[in-house]
């Protein structure tokens, strides 16, 4: 944590400013004022839902116009009305990382893609090339250059729209959960490049995420919007996690493990004994090529009955494309996928997807309807249910995901978070033998986190197999066993606690310790030290 | 000699647009045939477009061009029914004039798509949009725009597969059968537009993001640049086509709205 | 003109060019399709006359969501620009005929002062776009070859094809656009959500 005192000087200040996108009496984002300083590091944190996103993009000029909605108060960008500011003008002055890796493109290619920043910042054509690289080479991405866009993987996008607005230069950095799809090890080297970046240009970093914690080293104050669209602490990091940990708790805030000192995460109790060793999934010398480039190679798994499993791995490794290939949805190259000891392609359509759930990484895959509560009650009508059972399912998952209020709104006007938890209580309204998971945690806050680990914990228990992508190190500390893609296939199979110890293979997968393990070895050295 | 693929594009348009439109004059058969051999000399010498594909997207251009001829012979009117009677079908009279007037129809679109795939197979679209912008101040906002929508294409056949993906997900698995197919097609038109929609919206949000402003004075990656050779590639064809006419009138072919020259 | 227009406004027009661009594409060789059908028939000529109005089908959407003046010409030639980037046999003279029917089309809205947008004036501006894309057609396909009944019998259906493949099917589909919410930020999803709101009240 940074303490040190500097002159501050106001960069954005915003004052009485309130935002809705139906009407203004009960708005979203209600009487706010708030100051960001030039140089300085500010993390802005809230449930999910509270409005952080769409308060961000006010911020930087682009809503409330983009969505026809309605502001009112005033932000002052350097003391002037941004108001009064020419469109897009302000934009050359902000640089803005969405949310969602998917919505901030503007061209095929990679390479156009960040050219058209530089355009726009008229920067001469011959040196656009030398930028470009040494963008894409700040991330990471070199390889990539002429690569197109919608053909890379969830967190390779996340790197290029980094390295996007990189090359803008803006006096302001707004980072809404930019981290959300990296891998452990990118994640830390993008939080150090922002760190370094911040060091040379002075500039001012607003941070939108869940998760402090990798993050503490370099902010200076955090601010927290609560349930009720009010700004309810805005102070330094230390201060506000180590004296108000009730109120973060009661807005489901996660509290970083360090003032914890524990995950976050329940999973109460010694986990169930595995049942069976009834295999619900096989895999045998399955390989995947995708435009001649082997993806998957030789790949064999056996997933039982009742079983926790977790699949991590690089950016790009090939995860999802894994998944896809366990759910059917992509046809091996060459070897067989069976479930439930029958060859993959030869279920019955709609028996084996009542029979298995997927959950696609990108959450506005997954809907195919015009309001939430037709999405939770999709798979039930198909089936025959009545609709009495289907207003009583549809309202227990509305609760348990805290979407009450948005019964009818339409899915893809959600929040990232409320995205990502409608797409997967859509396929919770049953109990399947199979449920495949890309990433589902990433952009929830504490409470809802909480909520979806104990429910996993419960169809575990009734005999569902889970398997969960993702990049969260505690949670693959939860599971049963752990499957790591390296070079195209599994480089350890297990259970975690030999995978930590596995230093080569985590270094190799850019993987981390969790928390806990990191806890015991820094204990172990203070003992050392001691003894 | 310079290769076409490398001619400027909007250069490129002018030349053939211009003959294509000039072509609508004539009515002999002489002007457009000679005027599609010169094509397609300049399509297989100045190009390297693979003939077998060339000839997979032009062959069936040949059957439309012949039945637009048959149907000109059948129906033409008194002015260009000129010249002897030849025979007759269900009544309608053919002569030499209407022959020779629906041969030239069809001679005349061919020019058209030969010329069309001139220049849809020699040119970049992306390096066309932005030619347009370069030398024919197109505002960027436009330009821009429409390459936004633009790169929703390869996205929109991607799109479509993860549609289908979803649908299997949620249980609606595939439909075989015309009725299946029509069913299928109905449930994923509107979506798949909707979301085209959604997508154009977040686009140009990016697209601010980026601090792009329409603003016209703006620097450029790839720099669109007309050079002699570009002046030259127009002259040749727009060049020829006045050859051409010319020879047609020399030769007493000409002919303009059925009147002979 | 360029300025009254939101980017978002562009962008949306272009993908309405590019979805009806591959259609259009599509259709041409359904076009092709029918006219083989009718050849027994002697009806050769009206094959591409009865699908014809689906050509002008994105100048109507495009106005009727959009509402602007300009949108229906604009639209119209994004399309056919879209259609030659599309590459194909789709060559540069297409734009001009886009030009043409996209003037054609936004005549009508025109003489409304760009304020009606029922759907008679949309039927009319189908129809519109239909008569003078025939009388370019006279020229440019050579048409004025043909014998003077004939032309009179495709133009008829022209016209109806222009009423009814683009006047009403362009509102239905852009009416169903609207219930799915995603016009929310445009006219006519605004004017939608106005009539909810007078309704609910
Ligand atoms: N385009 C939109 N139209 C209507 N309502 C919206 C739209 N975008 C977001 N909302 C609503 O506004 C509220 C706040 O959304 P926002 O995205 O700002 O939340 P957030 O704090 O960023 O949450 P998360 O942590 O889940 O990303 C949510 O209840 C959401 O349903
Ligand atoms: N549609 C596609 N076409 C071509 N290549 C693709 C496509 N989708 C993914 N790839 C490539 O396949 C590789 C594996 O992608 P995949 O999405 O499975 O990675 P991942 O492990 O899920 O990564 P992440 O953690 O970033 O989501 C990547 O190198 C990616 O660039
Ligand atoms: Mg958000
Ligand atoms: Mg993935």
């Amino acid at each position: 944590m940074r303490q040190e005192q500097h002159n501050r000087t106001a960069m954005l200040q915003v004052e009485n400013f309130s935002f809705d996108y139906e009407n203004i009496e009960k708005p979203l984002v209600d009487q706010l004022c708030l100051t960001l300083y030039e140089n300085e590091v500010t993390l802005l944190m809230g449930a999910s839902g509270s409005g952080k996103s769409s308060l961000a993009l006010c911020l930087n000029g682009l809503y409330p116009d983009a969505v026809e909605g309605f502001s009112s108060g005033d932000i002052y960008f350097h003391g002037k009305n941004i108001r009064d500011l020419k469109k897009g003008e302000l934009n050359q002055h902000i640089g803005f990382v969405f949310q969602d890796p998917e919505s901030q493109f503007c061209m095929i290619t990679v390479e156009d893609e960040l050219a058209f920043t530089l355009e726009n910042r008229k920067i001469p054509g011959s040196e656009m090339s030398a930028c470009i690289s040494e963008a894409l080479q700040a991330v990471g991405m070199e390889d990539f250059k002429n690569n197109k866009i919608h053909e890379l993987s969830g967190g390779q996008k996340q790197k290029i729209a980094l390295a996007a607005v990189l090359l803008l230069e803006p006096e302001l950095l707004i980072l809404d959960e930019p981290t959300a799809n990296l891998d452990p090890v990118s994640s830390l080297e993008f939080i150090g490049l922002i760190k370094r970046i911040q060091k040379e240009r002075g500039l001012s970093v607003l941070i939108i995420e869940h998760q402090a914690d990798d993050w503490l080293e370099l902010v200076h104050r955090v601010i927290v919007i609560g349930k009720d669209g009010k700004v309810i602490a805005d102070e330094d990091a230390e201060a506000l996690f180590s004296e108000k940990q009730q109120l973060l708790r009661q807005e489901g805030v996660f509290l970083p493990k360090q003032f914890t000192d524990s995950s976050g995460l329940e999973w109460k109790g010694d986990s169930p004994p595995l049942p069976t060793n009834e295999i619900i999934l096989s895999m045998e010398n399955m390989t995947f090529n995708r435009k001649g480039q082997s993806i998957l190679k030789e790949i064999n798994m056996e997933l039982y009955r009742g079983e926790f499993i977790a699949v991590i791995g690089e950016n790009g490794a090939g995860k999802s494309t894994l998944l896809q290939l366990m759910a059917g949805l992509l046809t091996p190259k060459k070897g067989n996928i069976s479930f439930m000891n029958q060859p993959i392609e030869r279920w019955n359509e709609n028996e084996l997807r009542k029979r298995m759930g997927y959950v696609f990484q990108n959450p506005e895959h997954q809907f195919i309807t015009d309001t939430v509560y037709d999405e939770l009650t999709f798979g039930m009508k198909l089936n025959g249910y009545t609709e009495e059972e289907l207003e009583v399912t549809a309202a227990h998952l509305m609760k348990q995901y805290h979407l009450e209020k948005h019964r009818y709104s339409n899915p893809f006007s959600l929040s990232g978070g409320q995205k990502r938890r409608l797409s997967v209580a859509t396929m919770l309204d049953e109990t399947p033998d199979l449920l495949l998971f890309d990433e589902p945690t990433f952009g929830q806050d504490a409470s809802t986190t909480q909520e979806l680990m104990h429910m996993i914990r419960q169809l575990k228990e009734n005999g569902t197999t889970i398997v969960f992508i993702t990049h969260d190190m505690d949670i693959v500390d939860m599971t049963d066993r752990a499957f790591v893609l390296y070079n195209q296939e599994f480089a350890f199979a297990g259970e975690p606690d030999k995978l930590w110890e596995q230093e080569h293979i985590l270094q190799q997968a850019r993987l981390r310790l969790p928390y806990r393990i990191r806890k015991q070895q820094e204990a172990g050295v203070v003992y050392d030290l001691v003894h | 000699m310079f290769m076409i693929s490398s001619i400027n594009p909007t250069i490129k348009a002018f030349a053939v647009l211009i003959p294509g439109i000039l072509l609508g004059f004539t009515f002999d058969v002489f002007t457009p045939l000679v005027y599609f051999i010169f094509i397609l000399l300049v399509t297989f010498t100045l190009t390297d477009i693979p003939v077998i594909k060339w000839m997979k997207i032009f062959s069936p251009f040949l059957l439309v061009a012949l039945g637009f001829a048959w149907m000109t012979t059948l129906y033409a009117n008194q002015t260009f029914s000129y010249g002897d009677v030849l025979f007759s079908l269900w009544g309608i009279e053919v002569t030499t004039g209407s022959i020779l007037t629906g041969i030239s129809l069809a001679f005349r679109s061919l020019c058209f798509v030969a010329l069309s795939l001139l220049f849809a197979l020699t040119t970049d679209s992306t390096k066309f949009m932005l030619s347009l912008m370069q030398q024919c101040k197109l505002p960027p906002k436009i330009t821009y725009g429409v390459l936004a929508g633009y790169r929703f294409l390869p996205i929109f056949q991607h799109e479509l597969q993860i549609l289908r993906q979803a649908h299997r997900i949620r249980g609606i698995g595939r439909t075989r059968g015309i009725k299946g197919r029509l069913n299928q097609f109905r449930r994923y038109s509107i979506p798949l537009l909707a979301n085209g929609i959604r997508k154009a919206e977040r686009v140009a949000i990016a697209m601010e993001s980026k601090g792009f402003t329409g603003d016209t004075d703006r620097t450029h990656y790839h720099k669109m640049t007309v050079e002699k050779k570009d002046w030259l590639f127009f002259a040749m064809i727009v060049g020829t086509f006045v050859v051409v006419v010319g020879m047609s009138y020399y030769f007493g072919y000409l002919n303009i709205f059925g009147k002979q020259f | 003109m360029t300025n009254q227009w939101k980017l978002k406004e562009i962008v949306l027009m272009s993908i309405l060019g590019v979805v009806f661009g591959v259609i259009y594409l599509l259709f041409f060789l359904v076009g092709q399709g029918i006219r083989n059908i009718l050849v027994p028939f002697g009806l050769a000529p009206f094959g591409y006359e009865i699908i014809f109005g689906v050509w002008f089908i994105v100048s109507i959407i495009a106005a009727y969501i959009l509402r602007k003046p300009g949108v229906a010409f604009t639209a119209e030639v994004i399309a056919a620009v879209v259609e030659v980037l599309l590459g194909s046999a789709a060559g540069p003279a297409l734009i001009l005929t886009g030009i043409i029917q996209g003037a054609a089309a936004e005549l009508v809205f025109a003489l409304t002062k760009w304020k009606d947008y029922r759907l008679r004036i949309l039927i009319l501006s189908g129809m519109s776009a239909a008569l003078i894309s025939f009388v370019w057609n006279l020229y440019s396909s050579g048409n004025i070859a043909l014998a003077p009944g004939l032309l009179i019998a495709m133009l008829i259906v022209r016209l109806i094809s222009g009423a009814l493949l683009a006047g009403v099917l362009g509102k239905w589909i852009s009416d169903q656009l609207a219930k799915t919410g995603v016009l929310r930020g445009y006219a006519l999803g605004k004017e939608l959500q106005k009539k909810r709101e007078t309704g609910a009240a």
